[in-house]
């Protein structure tokens, strides 16, 4: 009787069992490729759902990519084209994007090392994840970063070696903050939010100056301005706040007392709708 | 024959078997491994399975290979490999000189290649992928009793998700839906060609809104909002329109003077949306004959497009039932014509009363 129950047991766990591994496949994989030469490239880096890690390396590889995913649900991307010196690297679901890299509670992870001797036009399409990107150090010439519905922190922990161009960044439904973005070395960087916080902090080493568009439909958007530069903004809105923290008016829009005398000035357009937007500048 | 020959002939017919059986397991196993790599990894070039070293392999200074490599134990590189290296079960170095022009692949091991060239991708993976079936491109082949079934199990509970809906909006507007509803009685004609107005004219009028939202520049920042917004609203327009049809007609069918208004408006609703539904859910019974549902299914959508129409006008004409001149038994104006006017000399006003002075003490 006792070995007919067991056998039961068994029997009727094998198809839960069946069934579970039927759901999820988890998969660990490292894909590098070495550096050839210090040509510029292309990288496009796309992930749907999970954790993602994206930092600067010092190894002689142009990238280093370490995976854990679903593999019923998603397929990796890494393809390079020697010639077009472009690359593609991530995740993309099997299933015309009805599922993602999350199953059962789980959640996939991404962490990328990019060079820091290459030039890098770096394209980054995150959908629901949870990103942390290291961009210090790098030779960035440009920066495209489209993030979904999940938080997103962006830092240039340190100088970008590299003039850069362009950097965009388009977040959705997400909390967004971005650090040390002087040392981005960028001329221009323009930022559009859906819903939810953007916080951008202007620290770091100032070589240029720099023009900040940031256009926030509904949120709270935060510029955390360093002390010697100086500062004009112009705000737009519609049914949103504006705290200018010692910014005084003149005819064409908001200036920091010091905006005449300094060295490095930063002009911001911030447009939002609904929302407020703090300008925080730091004291001497 | 001696003993000893004997045993010798005993153990080789036990044994041989066994020993071959066991090289055909491998074999086989091997074989479905090197697919694996060669679908899942797209390694080009896998040699076949009687080709694989069976335990380490090194590839010496000096020497070329040409092909794939595929070893089940560790690979060592010191000379030239034109073809990617695979090893099935352990680690790939490529050492001081040693190049693979291709690929470099360790299952269950390490890709080393820090004084070698490696110039393809060096990939390192704890196990080879599984073969997953790609996603079919058409529906699996199902029997028609099972088309049957997944037909009346999506009719069903279309039917009773609008069910919900109807109950959520007698509840919670049902003062808008009765309006919508004495719109449609009275103005049955004229609803019908607003509603084939409204439907025309939904796209244009949202690019209009978007375009007017763009040239507002800070607008621009609504056009996701408003493209939201817009849908919702045509979508609840048209619910609310096709409730009060069928409640129109759920009333002409299921008379019953006795119960409350609320009851009956309860019934009438339910009787209504199981009519339209009738339709529908005959068309899913007859799946299995592809000629009839397709005839059925254009009659029902004929229906429902005409219930849809109908509704949408008398929704847009009362204003989504808040317009209520028609529910508070008010005419509209238009139609009052019969309502005696007002003489042309007017009417005589009443004196009003004044306070007598004993009254003002």
């Amino acid at each position: 009787m006792r070995k007919f129950r067991l056998l039961w047991v068994l029997v009727s766990s094998l198809p839960g069992v069946a069934f579970a591994q039927g759901e999820a496949t988890w998969r660990s994989v490292d894909y590098a490729r070495q550096l050839r030469d210090t040509m510029p490239q292309r990288v496009r880096v796309q992930y749907n759902a999970g954790r993602v890690d994206v930092r600067g390396s010092n190894d002689p590889l142009l990238y280093g990519m370490h995976l854990r995913y679903d593999e019923a649900r998603s397929v990796p991307l890494h393809s390079h084209d020697a010639e077009q010196r472009s690359t593609v690297l991530g995740l993309e679901p099997r299933v015309n994007g009805m599922r993602n890299a999350s199953s059962g509670g789980e959640s996939g992870e991404m962490r990328l090392t990019l060079p820091r001797s290459v030039l890098l036009d770096l394209s980054l399409e995150f959908g629901g994840t949870e990103s942390t990107l290291d961009l210090g150090g790098m030779a960035l010439q440009a920066l495209s970063l489209k993030c979904g519905a999940a938080d997103a922190k962006l830092l240039f922990s340190r100088p970008n070696r590299s003039r850069m161009r362009d950097m965009d960044v388009s977040v959705g439904a997400a909390d967004f903050s971005a650090s040390h973005l002087a040392n981005a070395n960028a001329e221009q960087i323009r930022i559009q939010g859906g819903v939810g916080d953007v916080d951008l902090d202007f620290s770091g080493t100032w070589t240029r100056d720099l023009t900040v568009v940031a256009q926030l439909a509904v949120g709270r958007l935060t510029l955390r301005l360093p002390p010697d530069v100086g500062v004009r903004l112009e705000v737009e809105r519609v049914i949103a706040g504006f705290d200018h923290a010692g910014l005084v008016k003149r005819s064409d829009g908001w200036y920091s007392p010091n905006y005449d005398q300094s060295a490095h000035k930063v002009y911001i357009r911030a447009q939002t709708f609904l929302g407020k937007v703090n300008v925080l500048q730091a004291e001497r | 024959m001696p003993a000893r020959v004997r045993k010798l002939a005993i153990a080789l017919v036990v044994f041989l078997p066994l020993s071959l059986a066991a090289q055909g397991t491998r074999n086989a196993n091997l074989s479905r491994d090197l697919e694996r790599l060669s679908k899942g990894e797209r390694i080009a070039g896998i040699p076949s399975a009687d080709s694989v070293t069976a335990g380490p392999r090194s590839i010496a200074a000096g020497v070329t290979v040409h092909g794939t490599v595929v070893a089940q134990g560790p690979v060592d590189v010191i000379g030239r490999v034109e073809g990617s290296v695979v090893s099935l079960s352990g680690d790939v170095t490529v050492h001081h000189g040693g190049v693979i022009t291709g690929d470099a692949l360790a299952v269950g091991g390490r890709v080393n290649a820090d004084s070698g060239v490696v110039s393809g991708e060096m990939r390192s993976v704890a196990t080879l992928p599984a073969l997953l079936a790609a996603a079919p491109l058409v529906a699996e082949a199902r029997s028609p009793a099972q088309l049957t079934m997944d037909s009346v199990r999506i009719v069903s509970v279309t039917f009773g998700v609008l069910l919900i809906i109807a109950v959520g909006v007698l509840l919670f507007a049902g003062r808008n839906l009765d309006e919508v509803v004495a719109t449609i009685r009275q103005r049955f004609a004229h609803v019908f060609w607003i509603g084939l107005l409204g439907q025309v004219c939904l796209l244009p009028a949202l690019a209009v809104l978007l375009l007017a939202l763009a040239l507002s520049l800070i607008g621009i920042l609504l056009i996701p909002f408003a493209v939201v917004a817009y849908a919702i609203a045509c979508a609840g327009l048209l619910t609310l329109g096709f409730l009060a049809v069928a409640r129109l007609v759920g009333g002409a069918v299921w008379r019953s003077p006795g119960d409350g208004d609320r009851t009956r408006a309860l019934f009438g609703l339910a009787i209504g949306i199981g009519v339209f539904f009738a339709l529908w859910m005959v068309a899913a019974l007859l799946t299995w004959a592809p000629l009839a549902a397709t005839v059925m299914r254009a009659a029902a959508l004929a229906a429902t497009w005409a219930a849809m129409t109908l509704g949408l006008g008398a929704a847009l004409q009362s204003r989504a039932g808040s317009h209520r001149r028609v529910a508070a038994g008010k005419r509209p104006v238009e139609l009052a014509a019969w309502q005696t006017p007002t003489p042309v000399a007017g009417i005589v006003a009443a004196r009003r009363p004044t306070a007598t002075a004993g009254e003002a003490r």
